[in-house]
Parts: structure tokens; C-alpha cells; sequence
């Protein structure tokens, strides 16, 4: 592993990701499970970046960029998930969110 | 080894320590402190794949925007009130870390016995620098191939702000709508809680007298609540003489 | 000059657009003007565009927009001129303002005046579009736009109930048409990569003979549509349920054409395979003649006129398909003249009778209408091919060409059909115009039209009379000089050069395609005019004269059997509702409401209802409304999904 490869870029995205989604299956703050899906997200564009990178494309930077704007509307609708949660139902605690069974 | 190499391995490894502390950490604030070191280290990453703009662009919106949004959004729901959230199932925790080792072990499969190479694009580095750099080029392809996207994008956040305006306006807010929608006028008055003066009022009295039970309502908060203000063009002003339950 | 090609389907255009918005407010007369200036602005224009090519071989072409910009599929909207575009604008622009006159007393006092004239100036437009088109996708758009005016126009009576079925009927017919015409485009799409019209002709030799076969017979299906060739005629009668102006200029003079300047457009395709070719001449053949002989028995003038130009039509189409393109475009040329003029003849009669169509309810008309009368008399002795009229010079040439091109038989057959166009034609000119008069003069008070009407009807003569001109010198005449560019005929070049050494006559082998010997011409030349003052001599003599020998009713009751398979129309209708409509009818309701409506479709939607209904109350018990579940299920199952994937990929799964 002399020269900087790919494969680099893709293992890095691959344990950012499968960490974000550790986080999300075993906490239970709402806030921190929206923390790891940041985290997924950001391996994701890692690999993205990573492809565009060893390719000379710029296709997959352009992708990146679209990711980063949609992760923002998304942070955005989130954040108010969570105010609103907390304002209806006073927790944030996603074990305590049973609504969606009915 | 080369410096390359050494640089990306000690970023790439102190990035995995911060995503580990993330979702290990206790207070959400240290999270969320490690995770703005993650980023930062992904953004240097960015940098070291000739993404110059993105890492800018990663620094400007999660490091900048998203996280201090995340702390805003920690202090204002009282963390402190929150149960521990290591209660959880251990059960499900263990089959989490079983789930994760399993997909880790098979995209590492996947990248390291990975042959496929793509044809190259035209996008060296040279070529970038020739074309006015890494911005001018994304802006290039953006604009000519994204068209479309660009604006869908955009529309897209358009449509974020408002949904997160409404989602997080106060709850209170939302009666006098209802009120509203629903098309009845309250009487706040201080004594309006009392179900005797609601039974004296004119509509009270009309609906009584026809046997209906109707005709003046209560809601949650003891307010009273009629149809029309119809029903209270004779009314005796609470507490006046013409109030029955006084005789 | 080719910057301002956009003009001249833009003012019809135009001036559809405000009569239909704003008409409904406007005087009558304003509309009327409008739509006649505008055309008139066409006209001029097409005028300068048609000087323009008279002395220059380079097309003149506009890019307006790129229509479909879709990578591979790329669809430039292009105005194209060349020397074949530009007489077909000359024909539909100087027809289209004659009518459009002509339409202003025709039509005066009709409660849908100024939703006729919007309709009318709007089927300009996509006519002019069809022609000037370079692509195929452009000239579908044309070709579909002329389609709908002409159902607009043909229904434009909507409260009449036979001009809806009439509208329908057209309409519904053309759509097996343009099936074989889309089908068509969509093959020449598949296999050229291209629709431009210059891309595919510079690609021919990329594909098989048989696949331009297959292509070249799926057009002639669009151009049978709308040419009204066997065996999709039967719509072409029935539109006569449109005002008279429409069938002018609709179908008789330009619409109609469509489809032959199309085959002419697509000469590169259709020039390759001599199997299309010859299905072209045989229908072309074979429509002339049926409807030839439907027209003798015909009483409603329009009808005959109608059958006539059908048979016209077929004429064409066999010229197409014997290789005499530019005698096809010839005939098309003069055909547009003198069928308009008889159209617009026969409105002004049918407007002077008080909207009798009947010929048995005419006669000695004469001295009531003279200009009628003679205009009348001028197209039809053009139609039925009298020496010097138009009509004969382009007709002789398409009969020379078919026998060049080895076609004896169809060609006799061709004879037979010039021998009914006289027949027939005078047959009409004679029962309305001569005779004694059979109307009942206590109500009916014909009169000659207003002069709005009749001076169109003067216009319209004059090339009617002197169109053929362009022709002459036969074979070797101006329009022959001027069409040669856009027909490169090459291959025909050796096979009429073959047939000219077999033809007994034939001096030289010549090197050109269009030599025709001096004996050869005026062999056909006595031939047709033989024909033709026959036709006129028996009309005469069976209608004026009455004599006893020609008593066409007692002919009639001699072909027995025949008269009547004529004058029903070879019961072509009767043979549609047979076979093609009751099945129809039987299969909608007994299996396709019946069966499959019912018992498949509601089944379907019944069954899925019931089945999600149970198998949601069964499912709703996975839901236990942890957050953390549902992530859990989605981590799994894309484990899973990667899992089979990597799977799939390596050698574990063989």
C-alpha cells in the first residue's frame, strides 16, 4: 500500500458509514441518532469524492454537492422533527415514540 | 510509505476515532464536538482528493451550519431532563454490533477484491487547472449537465425552510386556528369556566328549552364556545339580573 | 429571403389564433379580412420564396428552435425549401386565397362564421407546415395538425348529425393511416438514427432492400389515408358533409395531396424498392378506376366530384409508382386548380339552388349562372382531359410514364379510368347545366352568385385552363427542368432507358431517363383525346340529345347487377361494417366489457382490495412502533441485499 488508492478513500467511507449506522440502531436520543445519520451521509460523499477522484470525473463532486444540499433540507426538517417532539410529547427519547404503531 | 499516505492514514484514523465518540459519548454535546472533528478531518480529506471547493463547502454547512444548529437544537430541548439513553435493550445493541460487523465485512469484501475501473474522465488535474480551477469546473458541470437538479435543489430547500417554519412554530399558535377553522367565538371571561353561567346564557337557555343539549360548548380549557355571536345579543352581561341561577 | 420563411406559416397562424379568441366579438367581416390578408401575406411571401428557387438550386432552409434537444434523438424545428416545396407552397398558398375569397359570400351569414375562419387559416398553417417540414417528426406534426382541421371542418355542421358521423369517420379512417405512417417513422428512426430527412437519404445504403420496402409500404399506408387510396377512400365521400369551400381547398386541392407529396419527399426511400413501387401503381391503378366508375353513377354533385378526386388521387399514386415523379407532381399541380374550381363551381350551384346537391333536381342552369356555367364547364373539360386544358398534359404524361415503365396492363387500366373522368364529369355538367330543367320553379329561383364568389371562380379558371403550359413542350416542358433537381432519378434512369429500346419505336437508346420519342407522345396524345371527346360524346348524346341508344337508364337496368355494385360503391361501406366494425362491436361488449371489464379488471381491483386488506391486518402486528425496529430491519436487509449481491458477483453461486 504504497501509493494512495481508492480502496483508501472507500474503507474510510465504509467504517464512517456502518458507525453511523451502529449509532442509529442502538441510541435512543433523537438528536444523536440525527448526529449518525450526519455521519452516514458524510461516508457517503467520502465515497462519492473518493470514485470522482480516481476516475478525473467531476461528476461524482457534483453528486457530492447535491448530497450536502439535500443533507441540509434534511437537517433542517429534522431539527423541527425534534423541536416538535419535544413541544408535543416532551421527550426525545425515540423509545418513547410509539405513534407509529397506529 | 509515502507522505500521502501517512497524511490521509492519520486523518482517516483520527476521523474514525470521533465518529466512535459520536455515538459513544454520554452528553450530546460531546457528539456533537466530535463529530465537527470529524468533519473538519473529512474536509482535509476533501482537500487531499483535489475537492478543494467541497471541503469548503463541507466546512461552510456542517461544521458551520449544521452543527451549531445541532448544539442550538441540544440546549433547547433541557437534555439534562432526558432519561440515560444507555437504558436501552441490550439485546437489540448486540445484534446491532453483530449487523455492523457483517456489513463492514462485506463492503470490505466488496472494495478489496474490487477490479472494475471506470474509463477516465477528462477531469485530470491539469485539465481543471487549464479550465480555472476545481469551483469554475463544478460550476461548469453543474450548470450545463444539472441544470435541472440545480433547480430541483433548490426548490427543495425552499420547501425545508417552510416545513421546518411550521414544524417548529409553538403550539399555542395553532389554537386561534382552530378556533378559526372550527368557526366559534370564545368567552374568555374569568368566570366563563362556570357551566352555570353558560346554561344562562340566551343560546344556552333557547337550547334548554327545546330539550337539546346543544347550543354552548366547553373546550379543553373551560373556555365556552358558541356558533355565532347571534347567541349573544340579549345576553344579560354575567352576573346580571336577568341571570336565572341568581333568583 | 430565408430569414423571413418563418412568416408564412406564421400569419395563418396568427390570424387563426385571434379569430378563435377574439372572433366571437368581431364583425364578420373583420375575420373574414383578417384571414384573407393573412394568407394573401402567405401567398406573397411564397411568391418571393418560389422566385427565389426559380433560378437557384440551393434550398433555402430556417432554423427556427431545436424541438427535441435528446441526445441521440435530436429534433430541429427547420423550414426547408427546395424547388418541389416550392410549388406545393405556390399551390396551397394561391388555392387557399381563392377559397378564402370565395368562402367570404359562401359562408356569409352562418352563425359559425368566424369559427370557420379560424379553422380555415389554422389548416393552412399545418399544411404549410407539412410542406415546408425537414424531418419526419415535423411533417407527422403537419400531417396530424391537417387532420384534425379537416375533422374540425368536416363536423362544422356539428348540430348535424351526419357531418359528426362524417367527421368521425374521417378522422377514425386516417388514424390506419397514420398508424403505418407513424410505424413507419418509427422504423426509419430505429434503423437510421436519424428523422432528418437529409440524414436518412445520405444513410439509404446502410439497410437492407426489404427493410426500405417494409418502410416505404408502411408510409404509402399514411399517404392511403390521406390521399384516400384503397382501401381507405371510403372517408373522402362522406367529408363532403363539410362546407363546399373545405372540400375545395381540403379535399380536393391540398390536403388530400398530402399524401403524394409525401411519396414525393420520400422518393430516396421509396425509389429503392421496386416492390413498394409496384404496390403503389396497383392501388393507385385500382382506386382510379373503382372510384372512376362509382362517380358515373352518382346523382349529388359533390359526390361526383369527390369520386373524381379519388380517382385523381389514384392517378397520382400510380405515377408515384411508376417512376414518373415529376408527372405526379405535375398532375398534383394542375388537379389543385381545376378540382377546386369544380368544388367552388359546384358550391356556387349548390348556393344558387338553395342548397340542393341533387343533379336529378337540376338542369338548363346555364342561363341562370353563366359565369358558373363556363368556369364550371372550363375545369371540367380539364378533368376529363380535352386536349389544351390542363388536365390533359399532366394526366398524358402520368399514362406515357406507367407505359414506359413496363405497367401495360396497369396502364390500360389507367385508360379505362381517363375514359370515366370524361364520362363522368361532362355526365354532371350536362344534368346540371343542360337539359331541361327539373327543379320546381314555384320554389327554387337559381341565380347567379355574388360577385365575391364568382370572381374566385375566374381566378381559379385561368389555371385551370393554362396550368399545363408549365408542361410543355411534353417531357421536356419548364416544370420537368425545374422538379429534375429534387428527383435525381438514377436508378429509373437505366429501366426507362430498357424500356424505351423495348418499346417498338424507340430510335435510340437514350442516356436519359426522359426521353420519350415524337410517335410515342403523339400516339398517347390521340389515344387520350379519342378517349376523352368520347366521354364527352356519350355524356352528350345520353343527357342532351337523348338518344335512345345511350338511354342511361335503360343501361342501367342492362348492367343490372353491375349498376348496382357501382352505385353502392362496391358496397365497400356495407364490407367494413361486416367485417370490421360488428366484430368490433361483438368483441367490446361480449369479451372486452363482458369478460375482461368485469371479471378480469373489477376482479382485479376487487381481489387486490380484499387481498391488501387482509394481509395489512395480518402485517399490522410487525409494527411494534420502536424507531430503532425499523432501522434494524433496514440494516438487515441491506445486508442481505449486499450479501446476495457480492454473492452473484463472485463464483459462490456458480
Amino acid at each position: 500500500m504504497e501509493e494512495l488508492t481508492a480502496t483508501h478513500f472507500l474503507l474510510l467511507s465504509a467504517a464512517l458509514f456502518i458507525i453511523g449506522m451502529m449509532g442509529v440502531l442502538t441510541r435512543r436520543n433523537v438528536i444523536v441518532i440525527f448526529m449518525s445519520v450526519e455521519l452516514m451521509i458524510n461516508g457517503v460523499n467520502v465515497a462519492l469524492i473518493g470514485f470522482a477522484w480516481e476516475q478525473n470525473s467531476m461528476v461524482g463532486q457534483s453528486f457530492a454537492l447535491f448530497v450536502i444540499a439535500v443533507a441540509a433540507a434534511e437537517s433542517i426538517v429534522g431539527l423541527g422533527i425534534i423541536m416538535a417532539l419535544q413541544r408535543r410529547i416532551d421527550t426525545i427519547d425515540v423509545a418513547d415514540v410509539r405513534q407509529l404503531r397506529e | 510509505m509515502s507522505t500521502e499516505v501517512l497524511v490521509f492514514d492519520i486523518l482517516a484514523v483520527v476521523a474514525v476515532i470521533a465518529a466512535l465518540g459520536v455515538i459513544l459519548a454520554r452528553n450530546p454535546v460531546h457528539s456533537a464536538v466530535a463529530l465537527i472533528v470529524t468533519f473538519i478531518n473529512l474536509a482535509a480529506i476533501f482537500v487531499m482528493l483535489h475537492a478543494e471547493f467541497l471541503a469548503a463547502v463541507q466546512l461552510l454547512v456542517y461544521t458551520g451550519a449544521v452543527t451549531v444548529l445541532i448544539v442550538f437544537v441540544i440546549f433547547l430541548v433541557k437534555v439534562d431532563d432526558l432519561p440515560e439513553f444507555y437504558g436501552g435493550n441490550p439485546v437489540q445493541r448486540i445484534f446491532a454490533l453483530l449487523i455492523g460487523l457483517a456489513l463492514l465485512g462485506e463492503v470490505a469484501a466488496a472494495i478489496l477484491t474490487r477490479s472494475a475501473i471506470g474509463a477516465s474522465d477528462i477531469w485530470t488535474a491539469e485539465a481543471i487547472a487549464d479550465a480555472g480551477g476545481n469551483a469554475e469546473v463544478i460550476g461548469q458541470v453543474l450548470y450545463s449537465e444539472y441544470v435541472l437538479a440545480i433547480q430541483i435543489t433548490a426548490v427543495l430547500l425552499l420547501v425545508g425552510t417552510v416545513a421546518a417554519l411550521v414544524l417548529a412554530r409553538p403550539a399555542s399558535a395553532t389554537l386561534p386556528d382552530r378556533v378559526k377553522r372550527t368557526g366559534l367565538i370564545s368567552l374568555a371571561h374569568p368566570r366563563g369556566a362556570d357551566r352555570e353561567v353558560a346554561a344562562a346564557l340566551p343560546a344556552g337557555l333557547e337550547a334548554s328549552r327545546r330539550g337539546e343539549t346543544s347550543g354552548v360548548r366547553f373546550d379543553d380549557r373551560g373556555v365556552i364556545l358558541v356558533d355565532n355571536a347571534e347567541a349573544f345579543t340579549d345576553q344579560t352581561a354575567w352576573g346580571g339580573d336577568r341571570l336565572e341561577g341568581d333568583d | 429571403m430565408s430569414d423571413l420563411l418563418f412568416l408564412i406559416p406564421l400569419l395563418p397562424l396568427l390570424a387563426a389564433t385571434i379569430n378563435f379568441v377574439f372572433g366571437r366579438r368581431m364583425a364578420d367581416a373583420q375575420t373574414a379580412w383578417l384571414a384573407t390578408a393573412s394568407i394573401a401575406g402567405s401567398f406573397a411571401l411564397s411568391l418571393a420564396a418560389f422566385g427565389n428557387q426559380l433560378d437557384s438550386d440551393e434550398p433555402l432552409t430556417q432554423h427556427l428552435y431545436d424541438w427535441i434537444p435528446a441526445g441521440l434523438f435530436h429534433v430541429p424545428l427547420n423550414l426547408y425549401v427546395d424547388h418541389l416545396t416550392a410549388i406545393m407552397l405556390l399551390v396551397v398558398t394561391s388555392v387557399s386565397l381563392v377559397v378564402h375569397i370565395y368562402s367570404q359570400g359562401y359562408m356569409a351569414g352562418d352563425p359559425g362564421f368566424y369559427r370557420f375562419f379560424s379553422f380555415l387559416p389554422l389548416f393552412v398553417f399545418s399544411m404549410l407546415m407539412l410542406v415546408l417540414a425537414d424531418n419526419f417528426l415535423v411533417i407527422f406534426f403537419g400531417w396530424e395538425a391537417v387532420g384534425l382541421c379537416s375533422y374540425l371542418l368536416i363536423g362544422f355542421y356539428f348540430k348535424r348529425h351526419s357531418a359528426n358521423q362524417a367527421a368521425k369517420k374521417a378522422f377514425i379512417v386516417n388514424r390506419v393511416g397514420d398508424f403505418g405512417f407513424a410505424t413507419g417513422i418509427m422504423l426509419i428512426f430505429w434503423k437510421f438514427d436519424s428523422v432528418v430527412f437529409s440524414e436518412v437519404f445520405a444513410r439509404l445504403e446502410l439497410v437492407s432492400v426489404d427493410t426500405l420496402t417494409i418502410i416505404a409500404l408502411l408510409l404509402f399506408t399514411g399517404a392511403a389515408g390521406k390521399s384516400a387510396q384503397l382501401p381507405l377512400f371510403v372517408w373522402l365521400p362522406d367529408a363532403m358533409e363539410g362546407p363546399t369551400p373545405v372540400s375545395a381547398l381540403i379535399h380536393a386541392a391540398t390536403m388530400v395531396t398530402a399524401g403524394i407529396y409525401m411519396l414525393a419527399r420520400m422518393y430516396p426511400i421509396v425509389s429503392a424498392s421496386s416492390d413498394a413501387m409496384f404496390v403503389i401503381a396497383l392501388v393507385g391503378a385500382i382506386t382510379a378506376f373503382m372510384a372512376g366508375s362509382i362517380a358515373l353513377t352518382q346523382f349529388d354533385i359533390k359526390r361526383v366530384i369527390a369520386y373524381s378526386t379519388v380517382s385523381h388521387l389514384g392517378f397520382m399514386a400510380f405515377a408515384i409508382g411508376v417512376g414518373a415523379w415529376v408527372a405526379a407532381i405535375f398532375h398534383l399541380f394542375t388537379h389543385a386548380f381545376f378540382k377546386g374550381l369544380l368544388f367552388l363551381g359546384s358550391g356556387s350551384v349548390i348556393h344558387g339552388m338553395h342548397e340542393e346537391q341533387d343533379m336529378r333536381k337540376m338542369g338548363g342552369l346555364r342561363k341562370y349562372m353563366p359565369t358558373t356555367y363556363w368556369t364550371f364547364a372550363i375545369a371540367a373539360a380539364s378533368n376529363a382531359g380535352i386536349i389544351v386544358f390542363a388536365g390533359f398534359f399532366s394526366k398524358d404524361e402520368i399514362l406515357v410514364g406507367g407505359w414506359l415503365d413496363h405497367q401495360y396492363a396497369l396502364t390500360i387500366i389507367m385508360f379505362g379510368a381517363a375514359f370515366f373522368s370524361s364520362l363522368y364529369i361532362f355526365r354532371a355538367v350536362f344534368m346540371t347545366f343542360w337539359g331541361e330543367e327539373r327543379f320546381d320553379p314555384e320554389h327554387v329561383h337559381p341565380h347567379e352568385s355574388p360577385r365575391i364568389m364568382t370572381v374566385p371562380l375566374i381566378l381559379l379558371a385561368i389555371p385551370a385552363f393554362a396550368a399545363g403550359v408549365v408542361g410543355l413542350p411534353p417531357e421536356d416542358g419548364w416544370i420537368h427542368d425545374f422538379l429534375e433537381p429534387a428527383f435525381h432519378v438514377e436508378e429509373h434512369a437505366e429501366e426507362t432507358a430498357s424500356a424505351i429500346a423495348i418499346f417498338q419505336e424507340g430510335e435510340e437508346h437514350a442516356e436519359e431517363g426522359h426521353h420519350v420519342s415524337t410517335a410515342m407522345t403523339i400516339t398517347f396524345f390521340a389515344l387520350s383525346t379519342v378517349l376523352a371527346i368520347g366521354g364527352l360524346a356519350i355524356a352528350y348524346l345520353a343527357y342532351v340529345a337523348k338518344h335512345p341508344a345511350f338511354d342511361p337508364r335503360a343501361w342501367a337496368e342492362r348492367a343490372g347487377p353491375v349498376y348496382d355494385l357501382l352505385y353502392n360503391k362496391y358496397y365497400l361501406d356495407e364490407i367494413y361494417e361486416r367485417l370490421i366494425i360488428h366484430p368490433l362491436y361483438w368483441i367490446s361488449e361480449n369479451i372486452l366489457w363482458k369478460i375482461v371489464d368485469i371479471e378480469i379488471i373489477d376482479g382485479t381491483v376487487n381481489g387486490v382490495a380484499a387481498t391488501v386488506n387482509y394481509s395489512s391486518n395480518q402485517l399490522r402486528r410487525v409494527q411494534t412502533g420502536f424507531v430503532a425496529n425499523y432501522a434494524l430491519a433496514i440494516a438487515i436487509g441491506a445486508v442481505i441485499v449486499i450479501g446476495i449481491a457480492l454473492a452473484l458477483q463472485s463464483d459462490l453461486l456458480g
